[in-house]
């Protein structure tokens, strides 16, 4: 019990009743779908290893490339590989990897940073990044930090059956899974919009037990369907690129980020004799008719703006994100606490975008808390400059005596 | 008293529950003349159904995509390889007497471009008859005494590591070469070897090492493989002081000159490893050939009938015919094509095809009569070979190490020109560039496909489970036979002895007179017994035999042949002698013996069937006839009826072909004319079994000797 007695936790023990408080009020008053569209995250995943998938390792990187052109930032992605291509032994272009024969683009150039890679792409790290729930030490980086605000891509691309994707050769993410994960993201306001796009035999299949509001899936195939790969590179050895994945970057080899381009004018790209297969999509859980949603919206970072009169409430509303960041990764810290704290993360997070009239009220004794928390944090290193400071004083002091 | 009654009743007449499985045991056995005579015509027929119902072959093993790249072999390879052709076929290099500046020759041209190069000396192994080693494989760390300085052989290796490999793994490469007379097709098959090992050396998608091994083939293909790969396996920890080859001086000699000539390079003289191998490409290009096309012949069967993985099989053939255009063989029974009940099979076989798609048409089984008539032939082969347990080829000895190998026999359509030979050299090339690559791509040991398997073409294929059942349908009868001879063996001597009284009312005497005649089968279980351990010691008096100096093949044979009956006398009178008299009593004896006769063989095949199938299938259409139709002569003579003057011609006709000898040169006879048949060829066929560790020298010592033995006994018994 010692541990509790400390001036944070009890600060918190304080804070904890007035903040249910607010909380309620903010949930009575404003819908969560209130949330904006602020920011874009990608998650791309590829599953599949042994160097005959090259194509796989190939459509992810593409699809980074793109989205990286579109404007998300390399923060804001999370690159899974479960191989290493580039570097296979049999690549006859060491450190290279092409998604056409004619070798005009090299996809491994500088700057792409693979946030999981080899072995560490698992169904186990792959959930834990949709849900957020990492070990205290997996970096920032690492993370899928999204917020209620965000709009996710979640490409992901190997070998797959009826309801399942295979990852690694010896593990299976099946279509449950999935589900579950995005309830979990949509009860933690992760997302706001999540495209699910899925290259691989059967892909439709993966969608079915999908329930959660805001998520549009497009698959490669339906069910019973294969899907195949583009063309080999005889140079090379392999196939470098799949049907679906090909044609997706065709379609957006056409746009540049100020493109209007609409979700449906992609989806209607399709064409079945082309694909070999029947790209599917899911939309009955997708609110916004995707006539007007432009593609930037998931594949690039470009947001709707809106002009407001004064600039501050913005900004105050940015600043008290951050804020709740640092609290989050207080959190881990205080095992027993978690659960109250979370709640406690949460109450804040919604009276924050409250609409005006009661945000002035409740940002009042939330910032004097802060304050005074902050000044007894200070009292160490007070003490510690005051120290210091005694230390001239009583050199000049002896140097007086003498 | 009425309850009494009733319980008396209900003990005189029990309700046995019998289970279906039993009833229907019990309903086989007493039908087992028509089970069988169902049973062994089904197998046979599911025989040579065979061909029908074989399946293309198709590469299961993802990793392979033969064909995927394109070749990068070039006309500057070529004319590299064309250069050494050159160089080796010159008279200059061919002046020494033991072939060592062909050697050199070659170590050269692999160092200039760059390779690791080392020679390795080995002395040939007699194959010699070790009876204990049987099945042991060919490890030996002892080293022979009477090495002599005059008989060695050296084979050349090189090796190129793959540049960002683990060198973990190899793919080998070996071509046979004699140095002192060589052909031009050897020359050229080290040409084309040449030229894809310059490929090699500057590519960058290497994943595994490439050993190419030159084998010194003047003491056989077979032996320098053998003798390298045993090297390179297990590798000898000898002490100085035994006789090694180093101590010649000609060794000697090659080893400083080309120290000398060479020196900072990368020739090393101890023996060099690379990682373990993935496969082994065995090339040959054949002299001379009266083909129309370009043909390329895939020799597979390794020692006791193995096979390698079908995908390497699938790969090369795949590779040959539609990247390349090379036709693509593998071994037929030649004799076969021309039989006229064979095609007449096929034509049958095509029109019952015919007449059930017309009644349904998704029934498509049917293949025309040529193609059946091929397909038996090359499966007839296939049987043969691997019933032998003899290596088609040096890939052999790598299979002995569980390594897919076949070996790759190119013969070209003659022409001397340079154009061809270009030609020829940029296919081989090509092909085997495309088979590295492709093995080169592979993660694991070849494991996806099929390892049990009868060709019946190139690109046809007969799996394990399909030819499992005409064999299962074959020997199926044999317990059934022995159960109902058991069964009535038994009851008749009962019904013989209970003179008329009803078998229901049996006293305690008769109760234990049954016990007594129940274990009356141990007799013929004796008889058995010893009949096979005569097997065993036949099995094992070649190795005496064989010590004898000076001896031809035809008085060996006869002296095998007088030393066996000689044992089978001294082993009969010794510890058969009680069993003469109970002969004499018991008037069913031989349905006894022909039951645990039957039995013996049952479990003999079976067992036979796992070691290798294919000779436990010939061994099974000899046997099964012969068992099931044996009965006293002096039965069917008395009997005189049409029927059994019919058994009597049979089983007459059967008790000559099925001794081993006489099957054996009846085959001989059918495949090459009976004009040149000699007593002493089977002695030679014996030796080279026994030479090869086949299995089958095994099965027809303790098997088939027996059973025949066995049989003949039984057709001369006297009753």
């Amino acid at each position: 019990m010692e541990t509790f007695i400390n001036p944070k936790s009890l600060f918190h023990l304080l804070l904890l009743p007035c903040l249910l408080l607010y909380s309620s009020i903010a949930y009575n008053s404003s819908p969560v779908e209130a949330a904006m569209h602020t920011n874009n995250w990608a998650v791309l995943v590829c599953t599949s290893r042994f160097w005959f998938n090259y194509r796989h390792m190939a459509n992810t990187l593409s699809l980074y490339r793109t989205v990286k052109r579109l404007g998300i930032p390399d923060e804001r992605i999370i690159l899974m590989l479960a191989d290493d291509m580039a570097c296979n032994t049999r690549n006859k272009y060491p450190a290279q990897v092409f998604n056409n024969e004619n070798h005009r683009l090299n996809l491994y150039g500088d700057n792409v940073e693979v946030d999981y890679r080899g072995y560490e792409v698992t169904v186990e790290n792959f959930l834990r990044v949709l849900t957020g729930r990492h070990e205290t030490a997996v970096p920032r980086s690492k993370r899928l930090l999204s917020d209620e605000g965000s709009h996710i891509l979640l490409y992901m691309t190997g070998h797959g059956g009826d309801e399942f994707l295979k990852f690694q050769d010896s593990e299976e993410l099946q279509s449950h899974d999935l589900a579950d994960a995005v309830k979990q993201m949509k009860e933690k306001h992760r997302f706001k919009e999540l495209l699910i796009m899925v290259d691989t035999c059967q892909a439709a299949t993966l969608f079915n037990q999908l329930q959660s509001p805001g998520v549009l899936a497009i698959g490669s195939s339906m069910k019973g369907e294969n899907s195949y790969s583009h063309h080999l590179d005889s140079d090379v050895g392999v196939s470098v690129v799949d049907r679906f994945t090909y044609y997706t970057l065709a379609f957006f080899e056409r746009l540049n980020i100020y493109d209007n381009a609409s979700l449906s004018s992609l989806f209607s790209s399709y064409n079945p004799s082309l694909l070999m297969s029947t790209a599917y999509y899911r939309k009955d859980l997708y609110k916004r008719r995707l006539e007007e949603v432009p593609v930037t919206n998931f594949f690039g970072s470009v947001m709707e703006t809106i002009h407001t009169d004064a600039a501050y409430k913005a900004l105050s509303r940015r600043n008290s994100g951050r804020f709740e960041d640092e609290m989050s990764l207080d959190q881990s810290v205080h095992h027993i606490k978690r659960r109250m704290l979370i709640k406690v993360n949460d109450g804040d997070e919604i009276h924050d975008i409250n609409p005006e009239g009661e945000e002035g009220a409740s940002k009042c004794p939330w910032s004097t808390f802060r304050k005074k928390f902050q000044k007894a944090e200070n009292v160490d290193s007070l003490l510690n400059y005051g120290l210091v400071a005694m230390i001239p004083l009583l050199v000049i002091s002896t140097w007086l005596v003498q | 008293m009425a309850e009494t009654k009733e319980k008396s009743l209900s003990d005189e007449k029990p309700k046995p529950r019998v289970r279906p499985i039993v009833r229907l045991g019990i309903f086989l056995i007493s039908h087992s003349f028509l089970v069988s005579v169902v049973c062994c015509t089904a197998g046979v027929l599911a025989l040579f159904l065979l061909p029908v119902l074989a399946k293309n072959t198709y590469i299961s093993e993802n990793a392979l995509m033969p064909g995927s790249a394109s070749p990068m072999l070039s006309n500057q390879h070529v004319s590299d390889g064309n250069r050494l052709v050159k160089d080796l076929t010159n008279p200059n290099s061919k002046s020494s007497e033991t072939g060592i500046e062909s050697h050199k020759i070659i170590a050269q041209y692999m160092l200039d471009l760059g390779a690791e190069v080392s020679f390795h000396k080995f002395h040939p192994q007699m194959n010699q008859f070790h009876p204990l080693h049987f099945f042991s494989s060919p490890v030996s760390g002892k080293i022979q005494e009477n090495y002599s300085c005059s008989s060695y052989g050296i084979n050349t290796v090189g090796i190129i590591r793959a540049p960002r490999g683990d060198g973990k793994e190899a793919i080998v490469l070996v071509t046979p070469y004699n140095a002192l007379k060589s052909g031009f097709g050897e020359a050229l098959s080290l040409g084309i070897a040449y030229s894809v090992f310059s490929l090699l050396t500057q590519v960058t998608w290497l994943a595994k090492d490439i050993i190419w091994l030159v084998a010194d083939s003047q003491y056989g293909e077979y032996a320098a493989v053998a003798a390298w790969l045993r090297e390179y396996q297990t590798p000898k920890f000898s002490s100085l002081s035994t006789p090694n080859a180093e101590m010649c001086p000609d060794v000697n000699n090659l080893f400083e000159l080309k120290g000398h000539s060479i020196s900072g390079s990368k020739f090393s003289n101890s023996f060099r490893r690379a990682g373990t191998m993935a496969a082994a490409l065995v090339l040959k290009v054949r002299d001379q050939n009266e083909q129309f096309e370009d043909t390329i012949s895939i020799y597979a069967e390794a020692s006791n009938g193995q096979m390698p993985n079908l995908d390497l099989i699938n790969v090369v053939n795949y590779l040959a015919v539609h990247r390349q255009g090379l036709r693509v063989n593998v071994e037929k029974l030649w004799p076969l094509l021309n039989s006229s009940w064979l095609k007449s099979l096929g034509e049958i076989f095509e029109s019952l095809a015919k007449v059930a798609k017309s009644l349904y048409p998704k029934w498509k089984f049917g293949i025309p009569a040529t193609e059946y008539v091929e397909g038996t032939a090359t499966l007839a082969s296939s049987l043969y070979y691997q019933a032998l347990g003899v290596p088609t080829g040096p890939h052999g000895a790598f299979r002995d190490y569980q390594v897919d190998a076949i070996t790759l026999e190119i013969s070209p359509k003659f022409s001397l020109d340079k154009v061809w030979r270009n030609d020829i050299l940029l296919r081989g090339g090509r092909l085997i560039e495309g088979v590295i690559r492709s093995v080169n791509n592979l993660l694991e040991k070849f494991h996806q496909s099929f390892f049990l398997y009868l060709l019946t073409s190139p690109s046809k294929f007969v799996s394990v489970g399909v030819y499992m059942i005409a064999f299962a349908l074959l020997i199926a009868p044999l317990p059934m036979v022995a159960a109902s001879l058991y069964v009535d063996a038994n009851s008749s001597s009962n019904c013989s002895k209970g003179d008329s009284s009803t078998p229901s009312a049996i006293t305690d005497t008769d109760e234990h007179g049954i016990a007594i005649r129940s274990w009356r089968w141990l007799n013929s279980a004796k008889l058995v017994f010893i009949v096979h351990l005569w097997g065993a010691i036949v099995s094992l008096l070649p190795y005496f035999i064989s010590q004898i100096p000076d001896c031809s093949p035809t008085t060996s044979f006869m002296i095998w042949v007088l030393l066996s009956i000689l044992s089978l006398l001294t082993l009969n009178s010794v510890l058969a002698s009680p069993l003469a008299c109970a002969k004499a009593t018991q008037e069913k004896e031989w349905a006894l013996v022909k039951s645990v006769t039957i039995s013996s063989v049952f479990i003999g095949l079976g067992l036979m069937s796992v070691i290798n199938f294919a000779t436990a299938e010939i061994g099974a259409l000899l046997m099964v006839p012969m068992c099931l139709l044996a009965r006293p002569l002096k039965l069917d003579v008395r009997a005189g009826t049409l029927r059994s003057f019919c058994r009597l011609i049979c089983n007459l006709v059967l008790g000559h072909i099925a001794f081993p000898p006489a099957a054996f040169f009846l085959l001989k006879g059918m495949l090459d004319g009976f004009g040149n048949a000699n007593v002493g060829d089977f002695w030679m066929w014996v030796e080279s079994l026994w030479a090869w560790n086949s299995a089958t020298y095994l099965f027809i010592g303790m098997v088939q000797l027996p059973c025949w033995v066995l049989c003949v006994s039984i057709l001369f018994h006297t009753c």
